[in-house]
């Protein structure tokens, strides 16, 4: 009976023995399994994780990359445009100071009627004009000449300060025309860069 | 004696001039050295206020001013169909090869090619008696087009002394010499009109054939009649102009003409890339041999906008004398009440309502009653008409602005764009709760006789239909669809089918973009024959939920553009099938309730 | 000879804007002023108005310290003009073209005046040609054609200036993978949102390839009215004589639109709605309407104007004649804004009238058209059942209406919704759009024909 008992008691542990073993076993099993899904799922993460900081990173190089030789591709460009401002406001220098010798040049002459002839078809009343005292002498000679044409006195000012030309005004002042070769040289700088310019391209 | 004056003022597009005694009023002159061409629209003594059709940039007073002794005019002989003009009816291509991309100023070009010559074929013989606007011959202008040479309405008429064989003449070649009271005078291939005088009809008749545009909610809801009156006005992004383009393309007339008032340049090259690829569907001819366009964009000098109007439907009123059925689309008369504006306010008027001058309302009336069908002048009988469609642009889609609410006083179809369906996408938008149409009763009769007896119950039906959904539309806003019996939500079930399967059309879709009448007509009948269909169900016992989901309701929706022209006698397949579907439901239905 | 231009020194009047000088017997219409103060000051002008030895001037950078007495106007016989060149490009100006960035006067290939002329309809080129802006809403819905004009509609404190810097980012022309020259044009806007563009551009590498127009909040209002016009005449020569694909902002025009008020209230003329003048239509146009493409000609004009709405009011004068204007409007919702979508664009309010020709077989999908359709066509209905179910709550609702309330947060969050650095490819905006639909009943998508529901439908459960 006894026997029996430790039999039945025997083969009860067993059961629950190997019943707690198997449970054991396949609790290891699945974590076992879990923790390789877990690895896996994981390496698959750091693996995208990982392809995506590298494409991150690479497009970020690619992106510094582009700024850095776009950047400095601009500034090469910039600093060949003031070189190039430089060498043009030289040649308007030398042209400047060249200027006193053209006063000689017989054209000089027919050059100051034109000046002097839009300047009073402009101003249209009586008028005053002004030139240095360079030129004092071909105005007076122009005016002489001119006087007929128009209907209102034309008087010669005071001496101003400038390269050449004339600059009139009304009498009363209200209308004036600078008709300086300073101003016109300003007025033509802008057009005439170009062409400067592209001697220093060449 | 012309006039020979200075300019003394400039201000944008208005000038004055001094010394312009001899100068009439609306008489063309030449402004300053670039011979800028403008009208003369005030005369104060010898002072002259002229609108300049150009851009007056770098103008200065103590120009010249130069008078020409006539009145702003148009050409009007063969060569004008296919063709865009400006404002003041210069070609833009002939521009273009002046002066390139960009449109310069001062360029004086003929309207037609007076050079091309045209196979004249007399149909008057010496001796015979003529009516001033009578015709003496025709020439093919285009496939579509039979060009009838006419004597001018003002000419005095008279005895045919002589007229050319048939031939090829050029325009200046006299074809024909008249005899009036002893006196004698050639005519050409061609004449002047001034525009802003409307050349004289015969006889007025009734608008009562209906211009069928193949847009289903206009032909089956709001129709207009040929040689009537439409207004279609709406806020920016409702589709003003993709439905004027549609009138333009589809709608069954020999000749259209379209003006795009002070609108986008894109939208007249579009047409000018379309039109030529496009066929008529009812000649299969390219729709660019039946069409004029009239260009004054946005950017374009605005006084010339005011003028385009005029020319546009100068040139209309010429076609209708021939015989044909015209349709004139301007887009948009806003932008012309603008340039009213502007003159008006350059010249310091008195202004009426948010500026514009107090004789708006005239202007737009003169320019409606240019609508009509009638019997031309002279011989033989000819029956023609001018259906004037023009676009509102209303500042704000508020309808209650000046030239909204003038313009409504002169039309009598309307219909009304609405910016709430424009977003949903409901398109066309016209929302057929504010849209209305005067010819109903008086084209009924075309489609009883033409399409079916049916029509008018049926139109009545699905439009009452449309009214009833709108009553119960304010019920759900405020309980939920669920409030409402199943006969109501069924209202606004077949509501949503006609909005979706007939109302919305697709204009881009190659299919959807014209519909026939035919096929307007099976749709509808498809529609309200659900309708009848559903409510005897219901009646039956049938659930509403069983109603709604039957299969054929999707397929009935896409039939609009699932099935073609060519094949529309699948619409009806789709009637019968649809009706063998209520049948098995019903049937259903019974078994059920007696097993 | 180059005219020197004669100087009027009787000034009888000073008047908001606008200086009047009398005793003019030699000026034009639209001529180009020089004025000059006592203290030889410079600022330049135009003539609005002249006739009977008077001509009414406005000065571009103001009155203020001008006096009546001293003040000199020369008469330059030309109008205003810009000297263009490739060389602009990479360079930075103010709002009359004058360098700020430390550089010299470009060295002009040409001289174009300002006004620019109308292009000839008959020479358009009609605008089809898809660009890929990597925003799914404007890609997928309010699809931008090269050419074309297409304004942001927004309100203060929106980011519509992101969204643009974004797109000129992004943008490319898919098969070419062009970009685009960038002209940029500031009227009126701080000077943080000027500069925020300007990073942006030169963080992305694309400040060698832009121009920038520069007029601050801080500088001169009338000034505005001129900056957009420069912007535009040195972006047609880019286009039309250098053959390259350019895109033009104006942000903000709404500035524009208020120094046009100024001259006309100035000039006391008749004002049409809210104190605007009559002509502002036609004044927007002559802006607007310089974009486009010319036949036989290489380049384009695409051009994004961004103007912000007073009080987010969409019947306003100013973005209501835009729109009359221009090919559509993408429109910023202040209610998107506030739940921190990104980009906020109202889609129902928005629109590209254009779209329809760049988009289909052969340019970017043949079910594209017909899924845009269908995204609007839903999005209202889900709009208008949210509104119910604010009314009647969802037990109110029918089964399909719950349907579209789910539609209505798919769309927003999968499809509307994304990173201001995010550019997508329009494949991935179409499958999104499909995924989205996909949360409605087949029966529901009747914008769409059998055939592409077929292929691209995803039947769920």
């Amino acid at each position: 009976m006894a026997h029996d008992h430790d039999k039945v008691l025997e083969s009860i542990v067993g059961k629950v023995v190997s019943q707690v073993e198997s449970d054991l076993i396949s609790q290891i099993e699945s974590s076992y399994a879990q923790s390789l899904d877990r690895l896996r799922a994981s390496r698959a993460s750091v693996e995208s994780e990982y392809n995506r900081i590298v494409e991150a990173a690479s497009k970020q190089a690619e992106n510094l990359k582009r700024q850095i030789v776009e950047s400095s591709r601009l500034a090469v460009r910039n600093k060949q445009l003031l070189l190039i401002e430089e060498a043009v406001n030289d040649v308007f220098k030398h042209a400047i100071a060249r200027i006193d010798s053209i006063r000689a040049d017989e054209r000089y002459e027919s050059m100051m009627r034109r000046l002097v002839e839009n300047a009073l078809d402009a101003i249209g009343t009586d008028a005053v004009l002004e030139c240095n005292d360079s030129d004092r002498d071909v105005v007076d000679r122009i005016v002489l000449e001119l006087q007929h044409k128009y209907n209102f006195s034309i008087e010669i000012g005071n001496s101003i300060d400038c390269l050449g030309g004339i600059r009139a005004r009304s009498k009363d002042g209200s209308i004036i025309l600078d008709n300086t070769l300073d101003s016109r040289i300003e007025r033509m700088k802008p057009i005439l860069k170009k062409d400067i310019a592209r001697l220093f391209m060449v | 004696m012309v006039a020979r004056g200075r300019i003394v003022w400039i201000s944008g597009p208005a000038v004055k001039a001094d010394g312009m005694a001899e100068a009439k009023m609306y008489e063309t002159v030449y402004v300053g050295e670039a011979r800028l061409i403008g009208e003369v629209i005030r005369l104060t003594g010898d002072t002259a206020f002229i609108q300049v059709y150009e851009s007056t940039s770098g103008l200065k007073p103590g120009e010249p001013v130069i008078g020409t002794g006539n009145p702003l005019s148009v050409l009007l002989g063969p060569g004008l169909i296919g063709r865009i003009y400006d404002g003041i009816q210069r070609p833009l291509d002939d521009i273009a090869k002046r002066s390139g991309a960009f449109i310069s100023r001062g360029i004086a070009v003929d309207p037609v090619d007076k050079k091309k010559r045209y196979r004249f074929i007399p149909t008057v013989k010496v001796g015979d008696e003529l009516e001033p606007g009578s015709r003496l011959g025709t020439v093919d202008e285009t496939p579509l087009i039979k060009h009838h040479i006419m004597l001018p309405p003002d000419s005095p008429g008279g005895r045919v002394i002589a007229v050319e064989s048939e031939g090829d003449y050029d325009l200046e070649h006299p074809i024909a010499t008249l005899e009036k009271n002893g006196r004698r005078y050639e005519a050409k291939m061609y004449h002047y009109w001034p525009v802003r005088r409307p050349r004289p009809l015969r006889e007025k008749l009734d608008p009562e054939i209906p211009l069928i545009t193949g847009q289903r909610v206009i032909d089956t809801l709001f129709p207009v009649a040929k040689g009537g009156t439409a207004a279609i006005p709406g806020g920016f992004g409702t589709g003003k102009t993709v439905t004027m383009h549609q009138i333009a393309k589809w709608a069954d007339a020999q000749v259209v003409i379209y003006i795009g008032c002070g609108e986008r340049g894109n939208e007249m090259t579009e047409v000018l890339v379309e039109f030529p690829h496009l066929t008529d569907p009812r000649s299969g001819r390219p729709l660019m041999e039946r069409t004029v366009l009239v260009a004054n964009t946005s950017n374009m000098p605005v006084a010339a906008r005011e003028a385009s109007i005029y020319t546009g439907v100068t040139m209309g009123e010429y076609y209708r004398d021939m015989g044909y059925d015209v349709v004139l689309v301007a887009d948009s008369t806003s932008r012309w009440a603008e340039a009213l504006r502007e003159m008006s306010g350059r010249l310091e008027e008195m202004p009426a309502e948010e500026g514009y001058p107090s004789y708006l309302a005239s202007r737009l009336a003169e320019f409606y009653e240019r609508a009509g069908r009638g019997i031309a002048l002279g011989t033989p009988e000819r029956i023609g008409s001018v259906t004037l469609i023009g676009a509102v642009s209303p500042s704000g889609a508020d309808f209650t602005e000046p030239v909204t609410t003038h313009t409504i006083r002169f039309i009598k179809t309307f219909w009304g764009l609405d910016t709430r369906l424009a977003y949903s996408r409901h398109y066309p938008a016209i929302n057929w709760m504010i849209s209305y149409s005067g010819y109903v009763d008086s084209i009924a009769k075309w489609w009883m006789k033409n399409i079916s007896e049916e029509w008018l119950k049926l139109r009545e039906e699905g439009y009452y239909i449309l009214q009833r959904e709108d009553t119960l539309k304010e019920i759900v806003r405020l309980l939920g669809p669920e409030a409402l019996p199943d006969e109501e939500k069924l209202v606004l079930e077949v509501a949503r089918m006609i909005k979706i399967g007939i109302l919305q059309q697709a204009a881009f879709d190659k299919i959807d973009t014209y519909c026939s009448p035919a096929k307007q007509f099976k749709l509808l009948r498809l529609m309200v024959g659900f309708y009848r269909e559903a409510q005897k169900a219901l009646k039956a016992g049938i659930s509403l939920a069983d109603i709604r989901s039957m299969q054929i309701i999707t397929r009935m929706l896409k039939a609009k553009f699932e099935i073609s022209e060519e094949e529309i006698s699948k619409i009806d397949a789709l009637y019968d099938e649809m009706i063998e579907e209520f049948k098995a439901l019903t049937a259903r239905e019974v078994k059920q309730v007696v097993g | 000879m180059v005219e020197v231009g004669v100087e009027y020194t009787k000034v009888s009047e000073i008047r908001g804007p606008l200086l009047i000088v009398e005793g003019v017997s030699k000026a034009s219409f639209d001529e180009l002023v020089e004025i000059e103060t006592m203290d030889g000051i410079k600022r330049l002008g135009k003539v609005l108005e002249v006739g009977q030895g008077k001509a009414v001037i406005q000065v571009f950078e103001g009155t203020t310290g001008l006096s009546v007495k001293g003040t000199r106007a020369r008469f330059l016989g030309k109008t205003m003009e810009v000297p263009v060149s490739q060389e602009l490009l990479g360079r930075i100006f103010d709002g009359l073209g004058r360098p700020i960035d430390g550089l010299p006067e470009p060295i002009a290939e040409d001289f174009r005046d300002v006004n620019g002329a109308p292009i000839n309809p008959e020479r358009r080129e009609y605008p089809r040609d898809f660009i890929q802006t990597g925003v799914s809403v404007i890609d997928g819905m309010l699809t931008l054609v090269r050419g074309q004009k297409l304004p942001i509609f927004s309100g203060s404190g929106m980011p519509h200036n992101i969204l643009a810097a974004q797109i000129a980012r992004q943008a490319t022309v898919v098969g070419s993978g062009e970009e685009f020259a960038v002209v940029f044009a500031a009227i009126g806007v701080q000077y943080s949102e000027a500069q925020y563009f300007k990073r942006s551009l030169e963080e992305s590498g694309a400040l060698r390839r832009s121009t920038l127009f520069l007029n601050l909040a801080d500088d001169p209002a009338i000034e505005r009215i001129i900056t957009p016009r420069v912007a535009l005449t040195v972006a047609e020569y880019l286009a039309f004589d250098l053959n390259m694909h350019v895109l033009v902002i104006l942000t903000d025009m709404t500035n524009y639109a208020e120094a046009l008020r100024e001259i006309s209230a100035a000039r006391e003329e008749v004002p049409g709605r809210k104190g605007y003048p009559g002509y502002l239509y036609t004044d927007l146009a002559t802006i607007y309407e310089r974009a486009g493409r010319i036949k036989n000609v290489k380049g384009s004009i695409t051009q994004m104007p961004i103007l912000s709405m007073p009080a987010d009011d969409i019947t306003h004068p100013i973005p209501d004649l835009t729109g009359y204007i221009t090919e559509g409007q993408i429109v910023l919702s202040r209610d998107l804004f506030r739940r921190d979508i990104y980009p906020p664009v109202g889609v129902l309010m928005s629109l590209s009238r254009l779209m329809k020709d760049g988009v289909g077989e052969g340019k970017t999908r043949a079910d594209h058209m017909e899924v845009s359709n269908q995204l609007y066509d839903a999005y209202a209905r889900a709009q208008e059942v949210r509104a119910l179910s604010e009314i009647v709550g969802k037990a109110g609702l029918t089964g399909v209406d719950l349907k579209y309330l789910d539609f209505g947060d798919a769309f927003e969050q999968q499809f509307l919704k994304q990173a201001v650095d995010e550019n997508r490819t329009l494949e991935e905006t179409l499958r999104r759009a499909w995924d989205v639909l996909s949360t409605l009943p087949e029966g529901e998508l009747t914008k769409i024909k059998e055939v592409h529901i077929k292929k691209y439908y995803k039947a769920r459960g």
